[in-house]
């Protein structure tokens, strides 16, 4: 045995001894999982529509699992912040981020230094989807989007709010093809969205689905998701016009890659017991918030197909990561 | 009105009351305490609110909001660090007034004041949430564009000794706050590939650093003045230092009524703010004051003026919540999630569907007003005694809050490395003699401003002359022009003001009573 190869050695036996205290503690947590709080991460700040359901759900789990879930807030970036501090987290199930699924399949489209994939992480499921689409005060002179474009055509050098890159890129979409003369008023929050429409600053707006807490002062004209809203059945989304812009998002379960599948189940298990509870039902209902319940295969199914779609639709309107 | 008796029966329960109570003190002393703040107080409370019942959950959170407002007073004056940037102004005589051995008028003052402001405002909200809600949609970006124009012209005067230096300050406040991201192209500013800076600088830590850690430093390199002078200082033991004295009630009755006017109307426009109010109301009864050139060195008009209005604020920005749904603050929104998670939805309806859960509210939030003066009057007597506290003891202690506080926000510690880069700006301010108020003011305002500037062009459809639709915009750009055209000329002319030349000045300091509408903001 010569001096060089004896750290070799040593190397292999130690890498030897950590890749079985690794398998033991692996297996361990899937048995004995959870034995200790978890922590749930929000990626926006307290208060908001995604921390309202995601401490609704933390408050289910931490009853059907036996152990307290935290929610800490770790605004920024649109949750690209909490997604990266997940990143680095252990994949022991111990910390998890409750999310929109779109701070993985929306914002590293325009957001260059986001670099965040579907295969970077693992979903636990789904539990409500966000009702995007384009609103406006209730009193308008068109109800669909077809009638919209006619009033837009008489109406040149009308004003549209929009929030996010996303929502401009639909007002741009449709003017182009329709050949509008829109001036795009960036708007910045719902609480800014309600003000412009209510306000009648602007004749069409970006909605996340606040709107559908005013029936009385504001409508839908068009849902921008491949699904109908279960809050508005009667309206067309932005693809039955003729538009293959529809794009979903919905609340997610993230953890971090490598988390054993038996914990991933025991989470998926223990969120899906929010679909059917009363508390949780009457908390999202009185924000109009529909539960759509998905695995941890429907998931990972939908982030994948969903992170694929949305890339086509923003590279096609020519949208670059900035 | 048979509602709000009920309301009143149905709060007076104790339980509901002890919840309000534990509201406004856990406010208080959250407040009362450098680098902790609303922020803290409500991040603390939100999952309590998810087991409490309706009323019960919304006094305790209103009692938080009208609690820190006024506790942000006492570190302002004992310690010169407020609480909350909108303290600021309390601190520039209050704790001058402290150091005089006044530290109990201070304080007393500062709480009389905010209760009065924090109460005839909630009586605001409740007479006239209604019919004040209809001027609110009168108030769009291009009118909040010219408000703020006008806003940052009349702050701009405030900017102490030398007005170069003030401009310099707070156009470097402006600059501050335009790191993010743009709101029109998204294209990231100035954040050199920092994800945490996206969204801007945050106000809580800068503004922990800069007022709070960056005076600390200060006050450690004069550890062995200050330290003598606390031993030479005789607290209060005449009745004249440690109450308010009749005269002294007469002079600042007037200015707590202007305070609250300003804070009310501050509350209900969009994108203003609690800082707005007090400083708006601290300059405008600096310049209807006889004496201005005194201000800044203890007089106890300048600690009603902030105070009333500061506090005034907070059941103000209610309104716009109530009548519209438009949530008009911080406190607003997170209020909003504690509505719906009880089934409602703020707004017009409210009134119809739940009165008896509105009058339940008006009820709390009367009710937390007298909470606030029994809890800050006992609090204060506790809090005026660290003023003995050798500073050594205070500034550790107070630079751990800071760390905590500028934490809590987001859960990270990018925070507390944003807190320092401040508190470095800020102590070269103070030794330089650069104005931080300023600075915060622009800080504060300078997004709003971009933002609802960028809204006005492309509402306005890129033409000027489309302005002239919009009338109540007009009257805010003329009363800029005529503001600025008369700080220029005050300037220029020395001796700074003859007693009749008062009358001339109050012209522009009444002109913010103006508008009456609505709508939110934004930090």
């Amino acid at each position: 045995m010569t001096s060089t190869t004896r750290p070799r050695a040593l190397a292999a036996v130690l890498s030897l001894a950590l890749a079985a205290t690794a398998f033991a503690s692996g297996a361990a947590t899937a048995a004995g999982y959870p034995d200790k709080p978890i922590i749930m991460l929000v990626g926006y700040k307290a208060g908001g529509q995604t921390d309202l359901v995601g401490r609704a759900a933390a408050r289910v789990m931490s009853e059907k699992l036996g152990v307290p879930v935290k929610v800490v807030n770790k605004p920024g970036a649109g949750g690209v912040v909490a997604a990266y501090e997940l990143k680095r987290a252990a994949p022991d199930g111990y910390t998890l981020l409750f999310h929109s699924n779109s701070v993985i399949n929306s914002e590293p489209l325009v957001m260059k230094r986001a670099e965040l994939k579907p295969d970077d992480f693992e979903y636990a499921g789904m539990i409500t989807a966000y009702q995007v689409g384009m609103a406006t005060y209730k009193d308008a002179p068109y109800d669909n989007l077809s009638q919209f474009i006619a009033w837009a055509k008489k109406n040149p050098g009308f004003s549209y709010g929009a929030l996010s890159p996303a929502s401009r890129m639909y007002m741009e979409q449709i003017a182009r093809k329709e050949g509008l003369d829109v001036n795009i008023v960036p708007l910045k929050g719902g609480g800014d969205m309600i003000n412009a429409i209510l306000g009648k600053q602007v004749a069409m707006a970006l909605s996340g689905g606040i709107n559908y807490k005013y029936p009385d002062q504001m409508k839908m004209i068009a849902a921008l998701t491949t699904f109908r809203h279960p809050s508005a059945p009667d309206v067309k989304t932005i693809e039955e016009n003729g538009y293959p812009l529809g794009m979903d998002s919905y609340t997610t379960l993230i953890l971090p890659k490598g988390t054993p599948r038996p914990i991933l189940d025991t989470l998926a298990a223990a969120l899906k017991a929010a679909e059917t509870d009363e508390k949780f039902k009457k908390i999202v209902a009185a924000a109009n918030i529909p539960i759509i319940y998905k695995g941890v295969d429907a998931a990972t199914d939908e982030m994948r197909k969903s992170a694929a779609k949305n890339k086509t639709i923003m590279e096609s309107a020519g949208i670059q990561p900035k | 009105m048979e509602h709000l008796i009920v309301g009143f029966r149905d709060v007076l329960d104790p339980l509901t009351l002890m919840w309000v109570t534990v509201g406004v003190t856990l406010g208080y002393v959250l407040g009362a305490l450098p680098g902790l703040g609303k922020a803290t107080g409500v991040a603390v409370s939100i999952p309590l609110t998810f087991y409490l019942q309706p009323v019960a959950a919304l006094g305790l959170l209103i009692g938080i909001a009208k609690g820190s407002a006024a506790g942000s007073a006492v570190s302002a004056i004992l310690l010169n660090t407020p609480g909350e940037p909108s303290s600021a102004p309390t601190a520039l005589d209050g704790y001058p007034l402290a150091r005089q051995g006044k530290a109990q008028k201070a304080l007393k003052m500062g709480l009389y004041a905010s209760v009065i402001g924090d109460f005839v405002s909630t009586l605001i909200l409740i007479l006239l949430a209604a019919p004040l809600a209809r001027y609110a949609l009168l108030i769009g970006p291009v009118e909040l564009c010219a408000i703020l124009f006008y806003s940052l012209a009349f702050i701009g005067s405030l900017s102490g000794a030398s007005m170069i230096k003030g401009l310099i300050a707070g156009a470097l406040g402006v600059f501050f706050a335009t790191v993010g991201l743009e709101t029109e192209t998204f294209i990231p500013r100035m954040t050199f590939g920092l994800l945490e800076l996206n969204d801007g600088i945050s106000l809580v830590p800068l503004a922990i650093g800069m007022l709070a850690v960056a005076e600390m430093v200060v006050q450690a390199g004069n550890l062995k003045t200050l330290d003598r002078e606390t031993r030479a200082m005789a607290d209060g033991t005449s009745r004249e230092d440690r109450t308010v004295l009749a005269s002294e009630w007469r002079r600042c009755l007037p200015v707590i009524a202007r305070g609250t006017l300003i804070g009310s109307v501050v509350g209900i426009l969009p994108g203003l703010g609690a800082s707005v109010g007090s400083f708006l109301s601290y300059g405008a009864t600096r310049r209807a004051s006889k004496t201005p050139e005194k201000f800044g060195t203890g007089m106890i008009e300048g600690i009603a003026a902030a105070e009333s209005a500061d506090n005034a604020v907070v059941p103000s920005s209610l309104v716009p919540l109530f009548a519209l749904g438009i949530p008009g603050s911080v406190i607003a929104a997170i209020l909003i999630a504690a509505f719906v998670l009880h089934g409602l939805t703020p707004g017009p309806l409210m009134f119809k569907q739940q009165p008896r859960l509105v009058a339940d509210v008006y009820a709390a939030m009367l009710c937390a007003s007298f909470i606030l003066l029994a809890v800050g009057y006992f609090g204060q007597s506790v809090f005026a005694r660290i003023i003995q506290v050798p500073l050594r003891l205070i500034i550790p202690g107070v630079l751990l809050l800071c760390c905590i506080g500028a934490y809590m926000e987001t859960s990270s510690v990018f925070s507390i490395y944003v807190m320092l880069a401040f508190a470095l700006i800020g102590f070269f301010a103070r030794k330089l003699d650069f104005s931080f108020v300023t600075f915060l003011i622009g800080f504060v305002i300078g997004p709003n401003l971009e933002l609802s500037f960028r809204q006005s062009i492309q509402i306005l459809d890129h033409q000027i002359l489309n302005l002239r639709s919009h009338p109540i915009a007009i009257a805010f750009i003329v009363l800029t022009a005529v503001t600025i055209w008369l700080i220029g000329r005050g300037r220029t002319r020395k001796p700074y003001r003859t007693p009749e030349r008062a009358g001339t000045a109050s012209i522009s300091a009444e002109a913010e009573y103006q508008p009456p509408s609505t709508g939110r903001n934004n930090r």
